[in-house]
């Protein structure tokens, strides 16, 4: 019970200081509410989607599931940046003193990440749902693409933290973070692969964020439902991801904390 | 029991050897002082006593545990008071408290954070948000938040660096308190001064080894005190052919002169007989560095023997 206050205490601190902090807002929750408005009212008229001729509304319908893992990706770089502020400030090493368990304090960064990604993912799809998005999923679909969202949160939330740990400031602990904006944006996640250059949309193809983005977007609107293997494909990168990022960030942890 | 027993630590970071060879024993109830220059191994101490790291060889116990075998027992008796300040900025002092005192498991937050704002005197702003703090007002809230919940054991590593004459006063007095309630201190400083207004005991560390233990008297003892004299720059020559003449050893720099105690006890009495008008005659504060020299010097001279 004691372990479970504790979590708690330490979760409620992460998300307070992110729901308190305007640079986190307005990168996280913000910015993406931005893209997404500028990107459909003033590009998506011209952009052919995978779903029909261009026009702003079908572009919403195409590109709503790809700005909502967008928005996660950018919380990723804040997750990285409080890990290493705690950890460069000397915050950890208190909390290592204390008669707390060890899991806890990792763990509790990694679920105040996943709220707060999660929450961030609302708000922008609350903002599509304003803009006349309208999911024709069922109440399955709609679950099993909150699962996704939490599965990628958890996910690159994981991928976060050697890269946190192991940053030596503040400043270059989010920089992992464009890797994920690059892999996003050279994906199906905002505009179909199909018209893309060769050599990129090769690439674009065979990297992990299009079967997730594919999957994701499936999952919402029945018309772009994807095959049993894209859907496998998006669960084995994912699930490779928490099995390798967790395995490393363990490793970086333990060297710094647990053997030091 | 003592409260903490180290014997024959060693610890390194690569090929860097930073503790040599590491024994002291703290009783429990008193303020033991660690004195060292930066990078003597205070902090690396100390990280091996606060379950932080382990040691390399050596023996260590802390309340009488092992640090590492029974981690989670010694976390429960001691508090870490570390050099840089760990509080968040955007909230208010009582929500740091509160966080702590919660991860602590401490019974009656509130009672407890209001008795913790009162003993350090935090009440007028404990509802402010920290990033409009002063620097005094930092230290004393971030020693709050390592007090809470009673700790047997407080390590306070340089609480004072970087604090201004009257909190450094007003966190002595709270140290001092710490050992009425029964608590121990386990201090480390690089003020001499700090050392003797505190301490039941001094160590020296010294390029990862102790080079000496004692109460402050006995440390003291080891400092050659020295005097500073400055005379008029019309008289200089003069004052010096009087000193050399008396065969009293000193130190000079233009008008100034510097002796030892038995020094200055002979050629002060002879300057002013013979109308040297003295402008200054101060005793110099001892300085961390002279303790050094002199037990460096003691060392070698030792070793020669």
């Amino acid at each position: 019970m004691q372990t479970i206050k504790q979590l708690t205490a330490l979760v409620t601190r992460i998300v307070r200081q992110n729901l308190t902090n305007a640079d986190t807002l307005i990168t996280v929750i913000a910015m993406p509410v931005f893209m997404l408005l500028f990107f459909v009212y003033a590009f998506g008229g011209n952009i052919v989607t995978a779903t029909g001729p261009a026009s702003s509304s079908e572009y919403l319908r195409y590109a709503l599931p790809g700005f909502l893992l967008l928005t996660m990706a950018m919380g990723s770089a804040y997750t990285a940046l409080r890990i290493n502020y705690d950890q460069t400030s000397g915050f950890l090493n208190r909390l290592h003193t204390l008669p707390i368990p060890r899991w806890v304090i990792l763990g509790s960064h990694v679920i105040a990440s996943v709220i707060f990604m999660l929450l961030a993912e609302v708000v922008v799809f609350l903002t599509g749902l304003l803009m006349c998005y309208r999911t024709d999923a069922g109440i399955t679909s709609i679950v099993a693409f909150w699962g996704l969202s939490l599965l990628f949160s958890v996910a690159i939330t994981l991928l976060a933290i050697p890269f946190s740990l192991k940053a030596a400031d503040y400043a270059s602990a989010g920089g992992f973070s464009y890797l994920l904006l690059m892999l996003l944006f050279v994906s199906s996640a905002l505009m179909p692969t199909a018209g893309m250059a060769k050599p990129v949309r090769l690439f674009a193809n065979h990297q992990p964020m299009t079967p997730i983005v594919n999957t994701a977007r499936g999952l919402l609107d029945h018309s772009m439902a994807v095959s049993n293997h894209t859907l496998w494909l998006a669960m084995g990168w994912l699930g490779a991801c928490v099995i390798i990022f967790s395995g490393l960030s363990y490793w970086v942890y333990s060297r710094l904390f647990l053997h030091k | 029991m003592n409260a903490i027993e180290v014997k024959n630590v060693k610890k390194g970071f690569g090929k860097l050897e930073v503790l040599k060879d590491v024994t002291l024993t703290v009783q429990p109830g008193e303020i033991y002082t660690l004195l060292g220059e930066n990078g003597a191994g205070k902090s690396t101490l100390i990280n091996i006593l606060t379950t932080l790291s382990q040691a390399d060889a050596g023996a260590v116990k802390v309340m009488g545990l092992d640090p590492i075998c029974d981690g989670k027992h010694v976390r429960r008796l001691i508090s870490l008071n570390a050099q840089t300040m760990t509080l968040d900025e955007n909230f208010t002092g009582e929500a740091n408290l509160r966080l702590i005192a919660k991860l602590r498991g401490v019974a009656d937050v509130d009672v407890a954070i209001k008795e913790m704002s009162q003993r350090l005197e935090l009440s007028a702003f404990i509802q402010r948000k920290v990033n409009t703090y002063s620097g005094g007002m930092r230290r004393r809230l971030d020693i709050a938040m390592s007090l809470l919940g009673s700790p047997k054991l407080v390590f306070l590593d340089e609480p004072t660096t970087g604090v201004d004459p009257k909190n450094r006063l007003a966190l002595w007095q709270l140290i001092r308190e710490m050992r009425a309630n029964g608590q121990t201190v386990f201090l480390t400083t690089q003020y001499l001064d700090e050392a003797d207004a505190l301490s039941d005991h001094i160590a020296f560390i010294h390029d990862g080894r102790i080079v000496k233990v004692g109460t402050p008297a006995e440390i003291k003892r080891q400092v050659t005190t020295t005097y500073s004299l400055k005379v008029a720059e019309v008289q200089r020559d003069e004052a010096t052919n009087l000193l050399k003449n008396a065969a009293i050893a000193f130190t000079q720099r233009e008008s100034e002169f510097e002796l030892d105690e038995i020094a200055a006890k002979q050629g002060l009495p002879i300057l002013l007989a013979n109308g040297i008008q003295v402008q200054h005659f101060n005793l110099n504060e001892t300085k961390l560095e002279t303790v050094f020299l002199n037990l460096m010097q003691q060392e070698v001279n030792h070793a020669n023997h």
